[in-house]
């Protein structure tokens, strides 16, 4: 049963690929892979180089001013696609907190940069009690199914 | 309801060929691999700490880690990337984890990046956040958007996951897709599908979702996203928020963001997000809002406000506020702040306030970093702990030897209710090499 829907889900997209072939893809060009000039330690603000809408997320560069609003939504615009994120971030910085059974807290990889919005500073062991009580979606979206052994020393 | 667990899902044996293609892909493309773009970082972090916890026992801790990440791309001067992240430790003195060792790969993938169009498919394990989605997968994703605006996307594999939950294991496979229409710098509207299966009765995930970017007028901007858990039946999130930013100093954003814990936390791998420890008939509404300014060149006041409401009196409703001021300087290579923040909540238990100030300097080829964060709870956190207050201070020195080559070392103490005395050292050595131009943080 699982092996036939999983050959029809396979079927399907490949029908679908064809369907979306080359020649029926915009002509709008693609962001470029990779950011054409080195990039300036700190919050990124694309509107001191760029103008106009970006061709990756089709969206205005204001959006993607790396402000304290955008960081803490960059969430939503990654999820309507990652290829301007990617045009600048290597696929290891979604990781350095996105990751699967990461045992290093992003502050203390990041040490040398506390400018960087890391969370879990301080003594979180303690601070999450009360954060996880009042806001637990917030620790779900990387700790729901992407684990530490360490949670589970009290969780069980 | 539950599959037999001895019957393994296609998508699970089709993990080593889909790893092993992604390995020897690359090497289809060595004869001309001097066209490629090839970036490769190599972060080496050595631990050590001791511990002294609440009852005078004493624990040394000296874990090594080693980060790795390689990217190429350009691959036989066709739009054709490699990726890869990676980790592993080894502990050198007392356990740190579950065992002596550990690591895992995080991504490794193929990619194809059509010129035109943002269309695109990976193959490998990667990252994946499209429509519902936002796992790790090893799987195929292909996306493509016609000139016309509307666009597809689909994915499909074996989910990445990692289970502490007694009884319940990872899914077997993991697939959906996404259709959206995009009008450039006027909208995005997408409609998502995600399907999780494979594993007992209650992990299978069933999700739809919709998300939506509009913007409004000049520099007014909406933003939604909202799924509904048609295993559990009911809405998994909802997120709705306005962002105005009229120019290159000011950015502000509110907005109402909801979820219920039934229907997000349904398909939890974590004990943390199931009953006994959370209610699962609870849901969470919030209102919140957000403030960007940068009043003078270089100098920027964060304010952040939340109002938490919860159904059940037991966590109970909460408001958090937070003021923060940055001064980026030394052509924004350095930045200072001080950031104040505040719980006050229905329950003491869940009242703190949080203090915290940090500052960097980098003269040529040094750089000096120290931050220090202070916690203080209403009521003693940790039952019988007579403490309530908390602090941690890190100071780092790094040098770069070469241009690729850094050296650092963080040296950090903490005092707080669990830990009468924490020191921890730290040293790190981060190696960062790229061909051609251009950057990738």
């Amino acid at each position: 049963m699982m092996r036939r829907a999983f050959a029809a889900n396979l079927l399907g997209a490949v029908l679908l690929a064809l369907l979306f072939g080359c020649s029926a893809v915009s002509k709008t060009p693609s962001v470029p892979p990779k950011h054409p000039e080195e990039l300036p330690t700190g919050r990124v603000n694309c509107l001191e180089c760029h103008e106009n809408v970006s061709t990756g997320a089709l969206k205005p560069y204001g959006t993607f001013r790396h402000s304290r609003v955008f960081i803490n939504a960059h969430g939503a615009y990654a999820r309507q696609g990652q290829s301007l994120c990617s045009s600048c971030h290597a696929p290891a910085f979604c990781q350095t907190c996105h990751a699967g059974k990461e045992e290093l807290k992003p502050n203390v990889k990041m040490g040398d940069r506390p400018d960087r919005m890391a969370p879990h500073r301080g003594d979180y062991l303690v601070a999450h009690r009360i954060d996880g009580r009042l806001d637990p979606g917030s620790c779900f979206r990387c700790h729901g199914n992407k684990n530490d052994v360490k949670c589970k020393q009290c969780h069980k | 309801m539950g599959r037999p667990t001895t019957v393994g899902s296609p998508g699970k044996r089709l993990l080593p060929a889909i790893v092993s293609i992604s390995l020897f892909l690359p090497l289809l493309f060595s004869g001309t691999a001097p066209a490629a773009d090839v970036t490769f970082s190599s972060k080496t972090y050595g631990l050590f700490y001791q511990r002294e916890l609440a009852g005078g026992v004493k624990d040394r801790y000296a874990p090594l880690y080693e980060y790795l990440s390689a990217d190429a791309a350009n691959l036989g001067g066709k739009p054709l990337s490699f990726h890869f992240y990676g980790w592993g430790r080894a502990d050198l003195a007392e356990e740190s984890g579950s065992g002596r060792t550990s690591g895992e790969i995080g991504s490794l993938y193929m990619e194809y990046l059509h010129p035109q169009g943002n269309a695109q498919a990976k193959l490998g394990r990667f990252f994946l956040t499209e429509g519902v989605a936002m796992d790790t997968i090893d799987g195929a994703f292909a996306k493509a958007t016609s000139p016309v605006g509307l666009g597809v996307s689909l994915y499909g594999g074996v989910p990445v996951e990692y289970t502490i939950l007694n009884g319940a294991e990872e899914g077997d496979s993991l697939y959906g897709g996404r259709v959206f229409f995009v009008k450039a710098g006027f909208t995005e509207l997408g409609a998502s599908y995600l399907k999780e299966n494979g594993s007992p009765g209650r992990l299978d995930r069933e999700l739809y979702g919709g998300d939506l970017w509009v913007r409004v007028a000049s520099g007014v901007e909406l933003t939604g996203q909202a799924s509904y858990n048609r295993t559990a039946r009911e809405m998994a999130s909802e997120r709705y928020a306005v962002r105005i930013v009229p120019g290159a100093a000011v950015d502000i954003s509110a907005g109402y963001e909801a979820y219920t814990y039934e229907g997000l936390f349904r398909s939890a791998l974590n004990p943390a997000f199931v009953f006994p420890t959370v209610d699962n008939n609870d849901q969470v509404r919030t209102i919140f809002g957000i403030v960007d300014w940068e009043f003078i060149p270089g100098w920027t006041l964060e304010v952040a406000g939340k109002n938490i409401r919860h159904d059940k009196s037991d966590p109970g409703d909460a408001n958090r506020g937070e003021v923060g001021l940055r001064y980026s300087y030394n052509a924004k290579k350095d930045v200072a702040g001080i950031v104040a923040a505040f719980v006050a909540a229905d329950r003491d238990e869940n009242e703190y306030r949080e203090y915290r100030a940090f500052a960097t300097h980098s003269p040529d080829k040094l750089r000096l970093t120290l931050d220090a964060i202070a916690q203080q709870y209403k009521r003693e956190p940790i039952a019988g702990i007579g403490k309530k207050n908390a602090y941690q201070v890190v100071a780092s020195a790094g040098y770069q030897l070469l241009a690729a080559l850094q050296l650092s070392g963080d040296l950090t103490y903490t005092q707080s209710p669990i830990f009468e005395k924490d020191y921890a050292g730290l040293v790190r050595l981060s190696y960062d090499l790229g061909t051609g131009t251009g950057g990738k943080k």
